[in-house]
């Protein structure tokens, strides 16, 4: 079947060997379904919003200018064994994508991607999708979803009507399945304990802006910005030229984060967000308060890849934990 | 439909209006994009030097003057020293207009106070000329400018026409230190020439751009006079760059100051959170 499946002109993603990201695959020996190990360092929304894009080409010839459309591909982008924790990852960004101004770049790639979600039974210390309304047995943001049964049979649940045309060619491959079996699969999976309640965070924030839990926190952050590019729903971006030769060149649209410093500098050398403990507020009200407000989704979805990563052990699920329990002394 | 992509404009008019600061009179290149372009005041747009990037300024001129767009900017970053190289009929990009808008409409029958610093009476420019484009459906109308010295006052002639008009109050001052010999206006700091000339608050609307530390230090004198927080208008420049509420630049709290603003209220601010 993933034979087949590559041969039909698709992008086949799946975690790459080592756990560091994602990669296209070209063989059936590549597939890697990880649904009992560590999500890889970073998600793999570089799929379907771009480390680094053109956004257009230009030709200078002299006064004349000339703008050529930055091209893209077709095909499906087939994420496979996207756990819960990542497969909601293209519909939360979504939401700031198209709130008003449609990009283009961002929908034409989430529209052809296919989720082949994976029901996950891995759980470390870092792990809360359960505090952000995820649970790692959910199809939510899967247009398949899979419930391994033994180490070579999974269940294949069909969820959405993208799903089902998507893989109405490879029934074949597929046998008659038993319900029970698989929700047997699903109930055995454990649950992270839930670190803290979203709504309460999201209020206490709302109340608290000048809190020194923040100045704490932010005061051992390096503002390296490692846990905006691991994230699954980071999205904030940088547009820049680029000079290809002297007489041609490229506007890009480039990955970009919040905590850096040069962020929000303005030309004048006034700077809003002048030190890391404003940046790291930003990042956490961002996620938990202001994404929420504005398009009704956290902007997290608890695979603790940031958490991981993070070179001076900031954990977001305490910091959120943190100030669920500051909220609940007052 | 690619968000990103520019209209090429052409310069047909460059006027310096101090020794880093100019003026651009631009024309759409494109006949259709012309045609269907209009705008209103206090939106701003995307600038670009291809090859440089693009910069944030607000539209200068007035929607009541539609055949072309004016921007001001100030020489300080890689994009405006590239602009400042540009000749008249060289071509460079545009994307716009973005952002919210003065309620112009709301305006109308009241009296409206215009207060700006230095490169800041760009965008109160733009609201300056739409009011008296349509001067009969305003009442009072007063401008209080303020600039570092003489040399750095912008728009200098359009200073003089309304100094000149006799249906306008136009207060202009510099910093003190910052008179030459010939200088008859006034001197002292815009706080302070706001209180002497003391515009009355009743019926009236201000509207107020220029550099932070002048804005936090007229606002407790204009509230002193009489004017409420949701009658102080201010436009926000945030850094951006998309312009359209998705790079998350310029995110304060729950705004996007390109999509949500870049005019507020005074009323409104104080409940942003102070990241502007």
């Amino acid at each position: 079947m993933a034979e087949e499946l590559l041969k039909g002109g698709n992008a086949v993603i799946c975690e790459d060997e080592k756990g560091r990201g994602w990669k296209r695959i070209d063989s059936p020996s590549e597939v890697r379904i990880n649904h009992n190990e560590v999500p890889s360092n970073i998600s793999y929304k570089e799929f379907v919003f771009s480390k680094t894009e053109p956004i257009f080409y230009f030709k200078n010839r002299k006064e004349n200018y000339e703008l050529a459309e930055a091209a893209d591909g077709n095909g499906k982008i087939v994420f496979l064994g996207a756990k819960p924790c990542d497969a909601r990852s293209v519909e939360i960004m979504s939401k700031v994508f198209n709130w008003d101004y449609k990009d283009k770049f961002f929908n034409e790639k989430a529209e052809r991607t296919i989720v082949i979600g994976v029901a996950c039974s891995y759980k470390d210390e870092f792990c809360f999708c359960t505090s952000v309304n995820i649970n790692p047995a959910s199809p939510e943001g899967s247009d398949i979803f899979l419930v391994p049964l033994d180490e070579k049979e999974y269940a294949v649940r069909i969820i959405t009507e993208k799903g089902k045309e998507f893989i109405s060619p490879y029934l074949k491959y597929l046998t008659e399945g038993n319900a029970a079996r698989s929700e047997e699969a699903l109930g055995k999976i454990k649950w992270p304990g839930k670190k803290f309640e979203p709504g309460k965070v999201r209020e206490w924030i709302g109340n608290n802006f000048e809190h020194k839990l923040f100045d704490e926190i932010g005061s051992t952050c390096l503002g390296c910005g490692q846990c905006a590019f691991a994230c699954p729903v980071c999205h904030c971006f940088d547009i820049v030229d680029e000079e290809c030769s002297y007489e041609c060149g490229r506007r890009m649209k480039n990955w970009d984060a919040c905590q850096f410093g040069l962020f929000t500098l303005h030309s004048s050398g006034h700077n809003p967000r002048d030190n890391q403990n404003k940046r790291y507020r930003q990042r956490i009200a961002h996620k938990f308060k202001y994404y929420a407000d504005k398009f009704g989704e956290i902007l997290c979805t608890g695979c603790g890849r940031c958490s991981r990563g993070c070179p001076v052990q900031i954990d977001i699920a305490q910091v959120a934990a943190e100030i669920n329990s500051t909220a609940n002394r007052v | 439909m690619n968000i990103y992509k520019p209209e090429l404009m052409e310069v047909v008019e460059i006027i310096d209006e101090t020794a880093d600061t100019k003026t651009f009179k631009l024309k759409f290149k494109d006949t259709d994009a012309a045609r269907n372009f209009d705008f209103k005041a206090g939106q701003f747009g995307e600038y670009s030097v291809f090859g440089e990037g693009e910069s944030t300024f607000c539209i200068a001129s007035a929607p009541t003057r539609k055949e072309y767009i004016e921007c001001s900017f100030k020489q300080v970053g890689k994009v405006t020293t590239a602009l400042r190289k540009v000749s008249i009929g060289d071509t460079i990009g545009f994307r716009g207009p973005y952002g919210n808008h003065f309620p112009i409409d709301d305006m109308k029958g009241k009296n409206v106070v215009f207060i700006a610093g230095g490169i800041g009476l760009a965008p109160v420019r733009c609201v300056i000329w739409n009011v008296l484009d349509l001067r009969d459906q305003f009442k009072d109308v007063t401008i209080i400018y303020g600039a570092r010295s003489t040399a750095d006052l912008v728009y200098k002639r359009e200073l003089e026409e309304w100094k000149n008009r006799s249906d306008i109050k136009t207060v202009v001052t510099v910093d003190p230190g910052g008179e030459d010999a010939g200088w008859k206006g006034e001197i002292g700091f815009v706080p302070a020439i706001v209180e002497k000339a003391a515009p009355k608050a009743e019926n009236s609307v201000a509207v107020i751009c220029g550099p932070p530390v002048m804005i936090k230090y007229t606002m407790p004198v204009l509230n002193k006079l009489g004017f409420k927080d949701e009658d102080i208008l201010t436009t926000l420049e945030n850094r951006m760059k998309c312009g359209l509420g998705k790079c998350g630049r310029c995110n304060v709290g729950n705004v996007y100051v390109c999509k949500d603003g870049p005019v507020f209220t005074y009323e409104q601010i104080k409940k942003l959170p102070a990241e502007y």
